[in-house]
């Protein structure tokens, strides 16, 4: 079975940002989103770091390809910290989280328009229920309700 | 019956949608653009550039959280910065993972709602280590989540 190298690393991705929701979690249990916020940024640094002193960069490249790629770290910074606002402005995490994870169809839309790609009609089908899946997965179970003797 | 004018003042017009949702729906443009713009220079860098340009962009954000009164404080706080450290490690280093499968091929319209089933791993974790029920939505999920991956691997 052709299984594909994009497909290994995806998943990959799935696995280590999965983690981060759990620790996330343990973080802001602890301290403010604020300050997880921060510390979440700095321990960017140090990667950056390590891959300009390690890895062997091509710095030739267009303005546009600098200024996407240094804009798209700030779109996702940005939407950590909205999130959260939208956590810290009333928003019930059941509606909120869920609805967040409808981004990709964003991501969707611009690609198909804008990058014009294309899509099958078994990965259309994989889309609209990885979308559904990531809705109930964020339905987390109600607390138990404490004995009472 | 009118309303009185202290009440008219304080009054939210109704048209106006409730921050929450301004933010939530924030949220979707701000991940959804960036979810395109990654593969948008995916064919021009490889994922270590991307990732020090993502960060160079990520940094100057800290600018909005560095004057907040609550930095100060917490339940505990040598272990949320921890986590909060160990956050960002795993979401740099799925950074580069993530861009690496763009630049090997995969299409953003397939591996961005992939990604979004990040909570896969998140809920098979909370249950083995937190001890974090799971629902019957998130057994759904799961299993939804299983086929999903089948059909956008094809």
């Amino acid at each position: 079975m052709h299984f594909p190298l994009w497909l290994l690393f995806a998943l990959v991705t799935l696995i280590f940002w999965g983690i981060t929701g759990v620790t996330q979690k343990l973080s802001t249990n602890a301290i403010s989103t604020e300050l997880s916020f921060l510390w979440f940024v700095l321990a960017f640094i140090p990667i950056a770091l390590a891959i300009l002193l390690l890895v062997p960069l091509d710095w030739h490249l267009k303005t546009r390809v600098y200024c996407l790629a240094v804009v798209g770290g700030a779109l996702n910074g940005l939407g950590a910290l909205t999130s959260f606002k939208a956590l810290e402005s009333g928003g019930k995490a059941s509606i909120v989280i869920p609805l967040c994870y409808l981004y990709p169809l964003v991501t969707i839309f611009l690609a198909l328009i804008l990058l014009h790609e294309k899509v099958t009609s078994k990965e259309g089908a994989g889309i609209v229920l990885a979308l559904v899946a990531a809705i109930l997965l964020s339905r987390e179970a109600p607390p138990k309700a404490p004995k009472c003797d | 019956m009118s309303i009185a004018p202290q009440e008219q003042e304080l009054a939210i017009p109704k048209r106006m949608l409730p921050p929450w949702l301004m933010y939530s729906l924030l949220t979707i443009f701000l991940w959804g653009v960036w979810g395109a713009t990654s593969k948008a220079v995916a064919n021009d860098i490889n994922a270590y550039m991307n990732q020090v340009l993502f960060t160079i962009g990520l940094v100057p954000l800290l600018c909005l959280v560095v004057r907040s009164p609550r930095l100060a404080g917490g339940k505990s706080r040598k272990r949320g910065i921890f986590y909060a450290v160990i956050t960002g490690i795993l979401g740099g280093t799925g950074n580069i993972t993530f861009f690496t499968s763009l630049t090997l091929g995969g299409r953003a319209a397939v591996v961005v709602p992939m990604m979004s089933l990040s909570p896969l791993a998140t809920v098979i974790l909370a249950f083995l280590v937190l001890r974090e029920r799971i629902s019957a939505s998130q057994i759904m999920g799961l299993g939804l989540a299983v086929v999903a991956i089948y059909l956008l691997s094809m």
